[in-house]
């Protein structure tokens, strides 16, 4: 009696663990071979493929490409419609131009707020970038991602007309 | 009423406990003791006269004594400093002047040219001795300062004398704090181009740097548990800022947060290494909020203003963080455990980024008026303010961090 209701349980543990299993493997192929490397426990709406290995040594610099940079809201890091345009043309010249390029997202913030802070918001708007290129089909690793806070600004003022533009997103292109 | 409160919590929380077993504090430390020093003597200029301006000074900073040449003091401070060959000899007998009980009776020697340590180390003691409380005088502190074109660190004493550059990276160093013994430093730097964590290591008068975490995308915001083994710091090489715990060699990397849409910086350490506080924006602006070491659920304890950044937790249990008041920020104090806040600076100014002194009671923090900035110090009790550095000290200045040794 007692060994039946063991070997009961013993059944139902085990086809949990192969549902939950067969369910991981299943998620994972549907990321395909970019895979994830520690994910966001749980909550993945935002998909984000792995980081390739950073350039080692000194970076060659391309200067044949240069984009506009992508600006942002005062706290926010939705790249907003009339920006999209310019990371169309990054995504199409890593993607059509010139395969052998990477890219180096550099996130920026105006002078306002704690430096410490603006560096992880700086972070967080060359994510959003990096975000959208994937969609639209670049190849995550050869996309570096950088944050400078508010240690870089364009415009060394102190008023709105400096901060808009420094709430940014600069594109350094390099040879991989 | 209020502030009366604030002072008699302060008082029970400064003293610690193994001292107050030794010495009996009869005085609240939100009064200042008159302390004569006219029976001090240095028998020559040079060495002994710099030692006894020195720790006249460091008495007076503590805000525990007012230094006074005679007249009626309640302590008293007799002795002389004197200087044989090369070696300096500093006699001190510190006593109340009332019960004539004598606290202090100590001769400091060492080396003429060291004469201000000396002096420093002599002010600690005195402190210890009269009040029960520690002093500051001997700790030192790492800044950020934008002199040479780029931003490098630097170190000074903690009476903003002896101030030198520490770093040459020759790009950005940010956010330096002191590890638990003071002899210790993390930082971020972008030596690799990109924001790397680097842990200096000081040993006698020479140091070694190197890398401790150098992942794809971000790694700053580094903080030294207070048992000195482990780091907490910001790391997005996940697709997004979060924090993590690793050891201090690099090893065994934790996570403690997860949000994919909110950005997570400044952890800070609680005296008993158990649980941080650290910046999120998950609620829409950078507020406070406090997390086990172990992970879980962290615990909101800001709201009052649009933004609480730059959270710093003493040893004596209390947060002092920066918190933006109108288009400005002024340094406040909080206590975790009833979220009660007390604001510290005047509003003539922004004040950032503070952190707390050894002697549990000044705090230093960045003082930015018309895009200028320098480092300040405050006192907890007096609210009471100067500033660190000479005004020689030219650039600008920032992100303090007190070494708590």
């Amino acid at each position: 009696m007692t060994r039946t209701r063991w070997f009961g349980m013993l059944v139902i543990v085990l086809a949990c663990a192969m549902c939950f299993s067969t369910g991981c493997r299943k998620k994972k192929s549907a990321r395909g071979s970019e895979g994830m490397i520690g994910g966001n426990l749980g909550q993945g709406d935002t998909e984000q493929t792995a980081f390739g290995s950073r350039p080692e040594g000194a970076l060659n610099i391309l200067i044949d490409i240069q984009v506009d940079a992508v600006l942002f809201d005062y706290d926010s890091t939705q790249i907003g419609e009339m920006e999209r345009s310019k990371l169309d043309q990054v995504a199409d010249y890593l993607k059509n131009q010139n395969t052998k390029a990477g890219v180096i997202i550099e996130g920026n913030c105006d002078e306002r707020g704690s430096a410490e802070y603006n560096m992880a918001l700086g972070e967080r708007r060359a994510l959003a970038a990096r975000a959208y290129l994937v969609s639209l089909g670049v190849d995550g690793d050869a996309m570096q991602t950088k944050s400078l806070g508010k240690e870089n600004p364009v415009n060394p003022g102190h008023d709105e007309d400096a901060w808009r533009v420094n709430r940014r997103d600069e594109f350094v292109f390099f040879e991989k | 009423m209020k502030r009366w409160c604030w002072a008699l919590i302060l008082t029970a929380l400064i003293a610690p406990a193994s001292v107050r077993a030794q010495v009996v504090v009869t005085k609240s430390m939100n009064e200042v003791s008159l302390l004569d020093m006219s029976a001090f003597k240095s028998r020559s200029d040079g060495a002994p006269e710099l030692f006894r301006r020195t720790l006249e000074a460091d008495l007076n900073r503590s805000e525990y004594f007012k230094i006074v040449a005679g007249g009626r003091a309640e302590f008293a401070l007799a002795g002389e400093a004197d200087l044989d060959g090369s070696s300096l000899s500093a006699r001190c007998e510190a006593y109340n002047t009332i019960t004539r009980e004598r606290h202090l009776s100590k001769t400091f020697k060492g080396s003429g040219a060291k004469a201000r340590p000396l002096a420093h180390k002599a002010a600690d003691e005195i402190v210890l001795a009269l009040t029960g409380r520690p002093g500051m005088a001997s700790s030192r502190f790492v800044l950020v300062g934008n002199r040479t074109g780029n931003k490098e660190l630097y170190l000074c004493d903690a009476d903003g004398q002896n101030l030198r550059q520490l770093t040459r990276d020759k790009t950005l160093s940010l956010f330096p704090k002191w590890g638990p013994g003071g002899n210790q430093i993390v930082y971020t730097s972008f030596r690799s181009h990109f924001s790397d964590v680097y842990l200096i290591t000081f040993r006698g008068n020479s140091w070694k740097g190197r890398s401790i975490a150098g992942f794809p995308g971000l790694n700053t915001c580094a903080a030294i548990s207070p048992d000195g083994r482990e780091v907490a710091l910001t790391l997005s090489k996940d697709g997004n800022p979060d924090l993590f715990i690793m050891k201090i060699s690099g090893k065994r990397l934790t996570r403690l947060t997860s949000t994919p849409r909110a950005g997570e910086a400044s952890p800070s350490w609680s005296p008993d290494g158990r649980r941080i506080v650290f910046v999120s924006d998950r609620s829409g602006s950078p507020q406070l909020y406090i997390v086990s070491r172990s992970g879980g659920e962290p615990k909101r304890i800001t709201s009052a203003s649009s933004q609480n950044v730059d959270p710093d937790w003493g040893a004596n249990g209390f947060i002092a963080y920066s918190s933006l008041i109108g288009r400005q920020f002024q340094v406040f104090i909080l206590n975790p455990e009833t979220l009660e806040t007390r604001q510290l600076t005047q509003e003539d100014a922004s004040y950032e980024d503070p952190c707390w002194a050894p002697d549990k009671r000044h705090l230093a923090c960045t003082r930015t008026e018309r895009y200028h900035s320098r480092i300040f110090i405050v006192d907890m009790i007096t609210h009471s303010g100067i500033n660190l550095l000479p005004d020689s000290a030219t650039g600008d200045w920032s992100s303090p961090s007190w070494s708590q040794k």
